[in-house]
């Protein structure tokens, strides 16, 4: 039916009937209401944003856009710490999810058998639990003297991490550690999720001609499986990634001020601070970076439907 | 030997566990701390086993008010996303129209941002219109992010209809508003709910956007936020527990009663002469 | 069926009735405009490769894809632009499109209750014992199998008593031995409802068995239109000569015509033609594609060409190979006219001698050999040279 708007008009039209306009304006009417929900409250805000960030005054007696740039080279000279920190802190929590969520992707895709249906409900079931209340559990897990830093102490795990500067001392809270454990936990299901999907559909009859045709399991792995699941990793570390970088959640109440992300930055600028150039010129820096690292991962690994 | 090839057969097996375990560890600390009866205002360290705070769910002031507050702000979101998510799914399947690109690329960057950018921006928005933050501020946003998810979801399911159905429909008498009632949404019905669940899930555990427009208003996730500050009440884990087990149960429970269905379906598949 | 007022007293309800109607998507002609007409409940057959413009005509019927000219009759009445819903005809669709959602009962009640009708169990309980389907109606299409499917696909049609049923490729999905017993039973349900039917296929046999009339389509034009034998038998073109069937052809030279009978040169030797049985022009010294269908022709050892009679074509060669497929032995012969003759020999007596090497003589009536115009591609119609391709399927999506 979609060919009928195509159709190019009926030659000289035989009868009194018109030609048929079969859902001419449909598309239009099913579009605008959400498009313009997402124009007005997605897009129009970013505009407001780029603009108040080149804006100069003060809370009380009002801002005024004076096209005043210098604000994004303040915001960069003094923050330029927190972004570094945010982009290393979620690239390590990217690779660490997908080096922890492959292995049981493939499990539930190939190895679960009947208890497949009960893993994806255990991977899925603790999204229903706020994840606030599950942060705040790793302040139990990762107490100072509890078991688990206690077992990291007692394998000199601690020493090494210490001199790499991922912890401080005998501790693992408040320790770049600890935020990005938090945050490799956080954002897990959306990298096994993706990942599943796309394990799942490569036919198990093709690592049986693998096999046929000499290919060592692990070999297997590489030629065959790994290149066909690429459209899951790469949705799934961009999934990862993306929230990971802004998120602020994970570095204020597993961290110390010594872990604040450029989030943490924005946030407290926005909501306490209430500097709002500042903050509007750091979220809109963040956003094109993400931008720019979005289309280059993107076309570096040639796969454009995302979603 | 005999041991490193039967740990080499079950390396993946083995890392895959250690993952779950790693992904409900938290899970687990949570249902055992709500038992707690801490001695401070945190609820951090173990001290001795209660069920003070199952018994007396609602005992901290503001919690359940932000639940409920929490739940209904997720059902009008879903609802909205839904709606406006499902149609345009619709038209992006199933009609031609000019720029299609800038449509896709306006469902997909609220996927692609940060949440923070967009609470940041959504923010500005709203102090330069003056508006008063609260409830219709943060069901607003809440709205505009679920969207997407939606569209996705729905999306995916109407891709793979046939067409063909639809023209059956309509070979058979059925006019375009009938064809759409008896057929086309029946069959995009699981992708629509779907989406729904998702978008309710997204709403009511969402915390950056709503943080940044509730003003003074307070969800469920920003009670615990600020408990997180100010002190943290056993209560919170009791909630999380619950929330956890209603959910595990009524998916057991769903599978249980397809599976049931299923089994039903082939006996009788089976007994009947072809 | 509820718009339109029933001409069927009339007695020409059920033609349907095409005048110039074409289809072009872009620049690309899926249909040349055509003219056709289906007469009441005949069993008519669109026969072609797939991309010849045939499923596209019967979507033009069914109104699913509106014509770029002409128009669509049924009966006295012009349907060209009423939307499918309106129109009195239904549709078996390719692989069913039987809904996934409801079950078997409620896909056949389907058109009745749209038309408003309320009580329907009990016509629906007399269609689906009609198509032997009378245990399974609470099931859903899924617990079906492809056999199944397609009757219920055939019962949802026929409920809403169509003037016309079209039937799109209803066969393709099944497996051989379904399909022979499917066909006699659709010829079967047509007999007795009466109805007309007009049905797109790409398999020669199975239009054959099934139809009365036969249209052969190719680059969106009908080439031929005709009855089964007559297709078959006087083909007028290489493409219909190939498409059903096979042919042997050798090109020959006009060498003198005498009453009814042209006298052709081919090679050394002489072949006799029908004048009846040719429509291409046959000046003496001109150029003609003569045809003989490969199960016409008898195979001689050469020690025995003495007792072939008189007044017999006949040609010279070498087995070059032999495949015995039980009812008969397929012979490709190698013959200085023509470089691979097929020759289909009933197993009654098997001549041992007649194996790759031998040298033989083929022989067959004159009254079998038809004549061609010798200006067209030999291999039209053959499965190498089968055409556009998918181009239909993308197109119908």
């Amino acid at each position: 039916m979609t060919t009928v708007a195509e159709a190019p008009p009926r030659a000289p039209a035989p009868e009194t009937e018109p030609p048929r306009k079969r859902g001419r304006w449909t598309p239009y009417l099913l579009l605008v209401p959400g498009l313009l929900w997402l124009l007005v409250f997605f897009a129009l805000p970013v505009i407001y944003q780029a603009s108040t960030s080149v804006q100069t005054g003060s809370l009380e007696e009002g801002y005024e856009v004076t096209w005043h740039f210098a604000t994004y080279w303040d915001a960069l000279s003094e923050y330029w710490p927190q972004f570094v920190r945010s982009v290393l802190y979620a690239a390590s929590a990217t690779v660490l999810c997908l080096l922890l969520g492959y292995p049981l992707a493939y499990l539930i895709a190939f190895r679960a058998g009947r208890w497949r249906n009960l893993i994806m409900i255990l991977v899925i079931a603790p999204f229903f639990t706020s994840f606030l209340i599950r942060t705040l559990a790793w302040k139990t897990i990762l107490a100072d003297g509890g078991p688990v830093v206690g077992a990291l102490d007692t394998l000199h795990v601690l020493d090494v991490t210490a001199w790499l500067g991922w912890t401080v001392g005998d501790r693992v809270l408040a320790t770049p550690l600890a935020v990005v454990c938090g945050l490799t936990y956080n954002f897990l299901p959306f990298m096994i999720l993706p990942l599943y999907t796309s394990l799942e559909r490569i036919d198990p009859r093709l690592h049986e001609a693998a096999n046929d045709l000499y290919a060592r399991p692990s070999t297997t792995f590489r030629k065959v499986t790994f290149p066909l699941s690429m459209p899951g990793v790469v949705s799934g570390t961009l999934l990862t990634f993306i929230p990971a970088t802004g998120d602020y959640v994970n570095a204020d109440l597993l961290g110390s001020t010594d872990t604040r992300m450029v989030g943490n930055v924005i946030q407290s600028q926005f909501l306490r601070i209430l500097d709002y150039p500042t903050a509007a010129a750091l979220s809109f820096i963040l956003m094109a970076a993400i931008l720019f690292m979005v289309m280059f991962y993107i076309r570096r690994s040639g796969t454009e439907d995302l979603v | 030997m005999t041991f490193v090839n039967w740990l080499k057969r079950r390396l993946v097996v083995i890392a895959g566990l250690l993952t779950l375990a790693y992904l409900l560890l938290p899970n687990i600390v949570v249902t055992v701390f709500s038992f707690n009866q801490p001695k401070g205002r945190f609820n951090y360290e173990w001290q001795e086993f209660s069920t003070e705070a199952w018994q007396d769910p609602c005992g901290v002031s503001g919690l359940c008010g932000s639940l409920t507050l929490s739940l209904r702000i997720a059902l009008w979101a879903t609802l909205g996303a839904t709606l406006l998510g499902t149609m345009i799914a619709f038209a992006l399947v199933r009609y031609r129209f000019r720029a299609r690109g800038a449509v896709n690329s306006l469902i997909f960057l609220p996927m692609a941002m940060p949440e923070v950018v967009m609470a940041a921006s959504l923010l500005t928005l709203f102090l330069n219109m003056g508006a008063r933050l609260g409830f219709w501020t943060i069901l607003i946003a809440h709205i505009m992010f679920c969207l997407s998810f939606v569209v996705v979801a729905v999306k995916a399911r109407v891709m793979s209809m046939d067409p063909r159905l639809e023209q059956a429909a309509q070979d058979l008498y059925a006019g375009p508003f009938q064809t759409f009632v008896r057929v086309t949404l029946p069959i995009a019905a699981p992708g629509i709910a779907a989406g729904a669940l998702l978008a309710f899930a997204l709403s009511f555990d969402d915390f950056i956007i709503t943080n940044f427009n509730a003003g003074s208003t307070v969800t469920f996730p920003m009670f615990v936020w600020g408990s997180a500050q100010r002190g943290t009440p056993v209560q919170i884990n009791v909630i999380g527990t619950a929330m956890f087990v209603i959910a595990v149960v009524l998916v057991l429970v769903a599978m249980a009663v397809g599976n049931r269905r299923d089994r039903r379906k082939a006996q009788k598949t089976h007994r009947s002469p072809l | 069926m509820t718009t339109t007022k029933d001409t069927t007293a009339s007695g020409n309800g059920g033609d349907v009735r095409l005048t110039g109607i074409g289809k072009t998507y872009g620049s690309f002609t899926a249909v040349h405009p055509l003219d056709l007409t289906v007469p009441q409940g005949s069993f008519f057959a669109l026969l072609g490769a797939s991309g010849c413009g045939k499923t596209t005509t019967l979507r033009m019927i069914a109104g699913l894809e509106e014509p770029t000219s002409g128009t669509v009759h049924l009966g006295d009445q012009d349907v060209t632009a009423l939307p499918p819903y309106k129109r009195p005809v239904n549709t078996v669709f390719q692989s069913y499109a039987l809904f996934p959602h409801l079950d078997i009962f409620e896909n056949v009640a389907f058109g009745l209750r749209r038309r408003g009708i309320r009580s329907v169990k009990k016509q629906v309980e007399e269609m689906l014992e009609l198509v032997q389907l009378g245990e399974q109606a609470r099931k859903k299409p899924h617990q079906l199998s492809g056999g199944q499917q397609q009757r219920v696909a055939v019962a949802r049609a026929l409920i809403n008593h169509p003037k016309v049923l079209l039937l799109d490729e209803p066969l393709g999905a099944l497996d051989l031995k379904l399909r022979r017993q499917m066909q006699l039973e659709l010829k079967r349900i047509q007999t007795e409802v009466g109805i007309t039917f007009v049905h797109v296929t790409h398999d020669q046999e199975e239009a054959m068995t099934m139809a009365d009339t036969v249209a052969v389509m190719n680059a969106g034009r009908v080439e031929q239109l005709g009855s089964p034998t007559d297709l078959y038998e006087n083909p007028r073109t290489t493409f219909v000569a190939n498409f059903l069937g096979t042919s042997n052809f050798i090109e020959a030279e006009v060498d003198a015509k005498s009453g009814d009978e042209i006298v052709l040169k081919a090679g050394g030797g002489k072949l006799v033609l029908p004048r009846a049985r040719t429509n291409a022009p046959t000046p003496t010294g001109g150029k003609v594609l003569v045809g003989v269908r490969p199960e016409k022709i008898s195979l001689t050892h050469a020690d025995d060409a003495g007792g072939i009679p008189e007044g017999r074509n006949r040609i010279t060669g070498r087995i070059a190979d032999s495949s015995f497929i039980g009812v008969s032995t397929q012979f490709v012969v190698d013959s200085p006219v023509c470089p691979d003759f097929e020759v289909y020999v009933q197993n009654i007596d098997r001549d041992t001698r007649l194996v790759p090497g031998a040298e033989v003589v083929l022989h067959w009536n004159p009254a079998h050999t038809f004549g061609l115009d010798a200006a067209q591609s030999l291999l039209a119609g053959t499965v190498g040279s089968a055409g556009a391709g998918t181009v239909e399927e993308e197109v119908a999506r």
